[in-house]
């Protein structure tokens, strides 16, 4: 089946207290890397995000779904923001295996510490929630959109 | 989602989603609001989330909401849900990520003479003592066991290291220490996120506002909390920081695996739940009190920063100038209570999210200091208008299982309100308008925290007064407001 190339990254969607994000993928990868740039876009503005310190993150699931994938996935990248005080800018999600219940994910991130005088801060974070949470495979156009509310 | 519900109206501010088994409701649902915010309500589809509370197992009389309701996830913002001990469930969805964000209010002996000419300096002083915004890193850093403790001593830690007094913490809801909490229950990753945010504001829509008194409405409880017309106090909103959004991040995951477990229907994830009596629910409730212990400890270390700010400023100890503590709330909480239910007085799991306990006069719960006047109910607004002191009833006891507001609640979204609103223009405009100073590390966010963003809080403490869930006590207006 040919599939319909997805231009855009994702976008965001009103919610009246916090922030939506849709995001939009050709492969499953692809869609998990753009989530985790449209969550950093809602932190800061990722222009002026240097690539100075690299992560590799490798997060597993015995059981769950793509969405369960995706909110660890979400989360660790907060707790590293949070605790290392680091914006990151850029996502490259390498493989997701699926096996039955089972699920890894293989990744790698990089970024720099947060610059108050550089950096432009927008809005914190607090956690991703799994109200309206969504992740789904087009078949007719054979790519993949999700969609998340982030408690902002 | 819904497309239909039969809303009966019980009186002017208070009207009834009448039990309907095609939405698997348990219960009514009942909403404290006038006509207006009422059609609003509907209108954002935040009664759906009403709805959806009222489908959890071992729920009581009704799903409630406040007349500051909005729409949130799982649960709406400024709900309120009780369940019985033995079938009821307790949610993280239902307290929130941050738990424990709560308000904290401190009166000093100054008056608007003392600081009007001198409040840009103030600010300034707070600005760089207060440690604030996305990326700061408090004064206090704790290795993991110092942390441990704090979680399981609440502000008690804080008064034996120096920060905060000790007469204060009779005027903090649980006297600053939330019994059960129990570290061993939370995670690694709580525990990192915590070690370094001790006395921290944060961002989004903490912030610490100094203000005045500018209206009293009942003269027996100003007189106790030591306040006249013109009087300057000091409000602090922040809450559990990252520690809290962890432990709730951490058990909404322990909980999907519950309620799949034991059998639990959702009509939205993020009300993933588990019986209050289950190893899983009574984990969650020992890890959550370590969060509220956290978050009023936070509070107690902002006020001594506060302290220690305006001690330089004028030149005199924090006791000349006045400055103790009125009372301190949490707004989201999950709390064992004892309440009435059918003649008999039974404990149960009472979940505030976004709304405020409003315990009446002579209540054993509340401090010796108000016994005859009624819990202080802190009621912050926006930073343009005003925020409120408010005393509990004992119509909030039979009526909202001893609730009420929490503030005003939105009315625009972030993302419109960042379109239609500058950061910069917002804050040129309160000074030149309002003469209000305000200080902010983010324009984007202070857009997103703008008066019109909001609805009119008085308007909403007004339908608490009419419906008797709390009663106005003071008027504060803002003066200078210190945002992350």
């Amino acid at each position: 089946m040919k599939s319909k190339i997805v231009n855009k990254k994702y976008r965001y969607i009103e919610h009246l207290s916090d922030i939506g994000l849709e995001f939009f993928g050709n492969t499953i990868e692809e869609l998990f890397k753009n989530a985790g740039e449209g969550m950093f876009s809602i932190i800061c503005d990722l222009k002026k995000v240097r690539s100075l310190n690299k992560r590799r993150v490798r997060i597993s699931q015995q059981s769950g779904s793509f969405e369960d994938l995706l909110i660890s996935w979400l989360e660790k990248l907060l707790y590293w923001h949070e605790v290392d005080n680091i914006v990151f800018g850029r996502f490259e999600v390498k493989s997701i295996y699926k096996n039955n219940g089972d699920m890894e994910l293989s990744a790698e991130v990089s970024g720099e510490k947060i610059d108050p005088d550089r950096h432009v801060i927008k809005t914190a974070v607090k956690a991703p929630t799994y109200h309206m949470l969504e992740i789904k495979k087009d078949e007719k156009h054979c790519n993949w959109r999700g969609r998340i509310i982030f408690d902002v | 989602m819904y497309e239909d519900y039969n809303i009966k109206k019980i009186n002017d501010y208070k009207w009834e989603i009448q039990k309907d088994d095609r939405y698997g409701m348990r219960v009514p649902g009942i909403i404290f609001a006038d006509r207006e915010l009422l059609d609003h309500a509907v209108g954002e589809k935040t009664i759906d989330q009403v709805v959806n509370v009222s489908t959890l197992p071992g729920i009581l009389k009704a799903s409630y909401a406040m007349p500051d309701i909005h729409y949130g996830y799982g649960f709406p913002i400024g709900g309120v849900a009780a369940f019985g001990e033995d079938e009821g469930v307790i949610s993280p969805g239902g307290v929130g990520f941050d738990i424990s964000c709560g308000v904290r209010v401190m009166r000093s002996d100054l008056y608007l003479s003392d600081i009007e000419k001198r409040l840009e300096d103030i600010m300034g002083i707070l600005s760089f003592n207060i440690p604030k915004g996305l990326g700061t890193k408090g004064k206090i850093s704790l290795s993991r066991e110092q942390l441990k403790k704090l979680l399981k001593e609440g502000v008690n830690w804080a008064i034996k290291n120096g920060y905060g007094l000790e007469e204060d913490k009779y005027c903090i809801e649980e006297n600053g220490c939330m019994e059960g909490a129990n570290p061993d229950f939370i995670s690694n990753h709580a525990i990192d996120r915590g070690m370094n945010q001790v006395g921290t504001l944060g961002s989004g829509n903490h912030f610490l506002e100094i203000q005045v008194v500018d209206e009293i409405y009942d003269s027996e409880a100003a007189k106790l909390f030591g306040l006249e017309k013109g009087q300057i106090t000091v409000m602090i909103h922040s809450g559990s920081r990252g520690l809290g959004h962890q432990i709730c991040s951490d058990y909404i995951k322990v909980m999907q695996q519950s309620a799949l477990k034991y059998g639990i229907k959702l009509a939205d994830r993020q009300l993933a739940c588990a019986p209050l009596s289950s190893p899983e629910g009574r984990r969650y409730y020992s890890a959550m009190a370590c969060a509220v212990n956290y978050a009023m400890t936070n509070r107690h270390c902002l006020s001594h920063w506060l302290r220690k700010s305006f001690e330089r400023f004028f030149g005199k100890s924090s006791e000349k100038l006045g400055l103790s503590v009125i009372y301190d709330v949490s707004h989201n909480i999950a709390k064992m209570e004892e309440h009435n239910i059918d003649g008999r007085m039974m404990k149960v799991c009472v979940h505030r999210k976004g709304a405020t306990r409003s315990y009446p006069p002579g209540h054993k719960d509340i401090c010796k200091k108000y016994k005859d006047i009624g819990q202080p109910v802190l009621i912050p607004g926006d930073m343009g208008r005003y925020s409120f002191i408010l005393l509990g009833t004992e119509k909030a006891m039979s009526e909202s299982f001893g609730s009420t507001c929490h503030g005003a609640g939105r009315l625009m979204s972030r993302t419109k309100a960042k379109k239609k609103i500058q950061g910069s223009e917002l804050k040129k405009e309160l000074f030149d308008k309002k003469g209000i100073i305000v200080m902010a590390g983010s324009m984007s966010g202070l857009a997103e925290e703008a008066p019109q963003a909001y609805k009119d809080v008085t308007r909403v403490v007004d339908i608490t007064h009419s419906a008797g869930i709390s009663k106005k006590a003071i008027r504060l207006r803002p003066l200078g407001v210190l945002k992350g």
